[in-house]
């Protein structure tokens, strides 16, 4: 005899649930009973119709238009810049050509006059020639 | 303090034109009223900037820009008026005076001086010397019809200047070193800081 109340309950337990089976036409009925099948519904999923925003609509155009125009600015740029520093380079190059031309023309008076100077200090003075050299 | 801070001003507007002209440079006047009464002008106004870019732009090729260019790469000026009129003496010659008159000053020696009576020309030669070295060089030229200023600012090595005879016609004036005169030449020894002789020491032939 099993006295346990714990192994009663278990015993109970095992014994309302163990499989029992259906009775006889049992299948047929809840067949029966099932409403007939049918097609599932399609629910079309239409997306809400949005604007784009402006920035969307005109943000690939305007960042292509900017572009074009940094390219187009910073090539003005670049030219300028070169002709500038062609235009000084040109500039000092003439004003390089003058003074040197003025150095020359600079060493040539002064040569004139020192030449002046000799020819007067080793020239033999003439008759009625006073000159005073030192 | 404040008598600290007035010694250091006055300090720097004494040693003002110390630094505003280099040793050897002249005052020389624009003498731009002449300009229009004169046939003929010649200006030359180069100073150590445009000495040195007109350096690059002489030939190495050609030895007349070849020895000038070794000249002037130790000079930091040259200056030249040059006026020529049709009439004579259409020039002050209070201006030329002027000049004249800076080159009383300690160091500069005249090592020329021809006074012809007959031409009415005067040519004089200044140098400011340091040694064997020139630190500049002035030549007064005037005649009835012309005057003429020159002065050459910077190291000027007297045998460079003398390399340059036959180049530009510059003449053997006795630029010679005062312990090596050459022989036949006439020599004036170079006596530096010495002062410009005044006129009444010329020697009279």
């Amino acid at each position: 005899m099993n006295e346990n109340p714990a192994n009663n309950l278990e015993d109970e337990l095992r014994r309302r649930l163990r499989p029992v089976e259906a009775p006889e036409g049992f299948t047929d009925r809840l067949m029966a009973a099932l409403p007939a099948q049918q097609k599932p519904v399609v629910v079309p999923f239409t997306p809400k119709a949005s604007r784009p925003s402006p920035a969307r609509q005109f943000g690939m155009p305007a960042a292509l238009a900017a572009s074009l125009l940094v390219a187009v600015f910073l090539g003005m740029q670049v030219a300028s810049d070169r002709a500038h520093d062609e235009e000084i380079a040109r500039l000092e190059e003439q004003k390089g050509i003058a003074a040197s031309q003025e150095l020359m023309q600079a060493l040539r008076v002064t040569s004139q006059k020192l030449d002046l100077a000799y020819e007067a200090v080793n020239s033999p003075p003439t008759a009625g020639d006073e000159e005073n050299r030192s | 303090m404040n008598a600290r801070i007035g010694f250091v001003i006055a300090a720097l507007i004494l040693s003002g034109p110390a630094w505003a002209a280099p040793k050897g440079q002249l005052q020389i006047p624009e003498f731009a009223a002449l300009a229009d009464k004169a046939d003929e002008v010649v200006t030359v106004t180069l100073d150590a900037n445009l000495l040195g870019m007109a350096a690059r732009f002489l030939s190495n090729e050609d030895p007349e820009q070849a020895k000038a260019k070794k000249l002037v790469s130790s000079l930091t000026g040259i200056y030249v008026r040059n006026y020529s009129f049709d009439s004579d003496y259409a020039y002050p010659k209070s201006d030329i005076e002027g000049v004249r008159r800076q080159l009383n000053a300690p160091g500069w020696s005249r090592i020329v001086g021809v006074v012809s009576k007959k031409e009415n020309s005067n040519v004089e030669v200044f140098i400011l010397a340091d040694g064997n070295k020139a630190q500049g060089l002035a030549i007064i030229a005037s005649e009835p019809r012309e005057f003429t200023i020159v002065n050459i600012v910077g190291n000027i090595d007297l045998e460079q200047l003398h390399d340059l005879e036959g180049n530009f016609g510059v003449p053997n004036l006795g630029i010679e070193k005062s312990d090596n005169p050459a022989p036949g030449k006439p020599s004036t020894p170079i006596k530096p800081s010495a002062p410009a002789k005044p006129a009444a020491q010329e020697k009279t032939k």
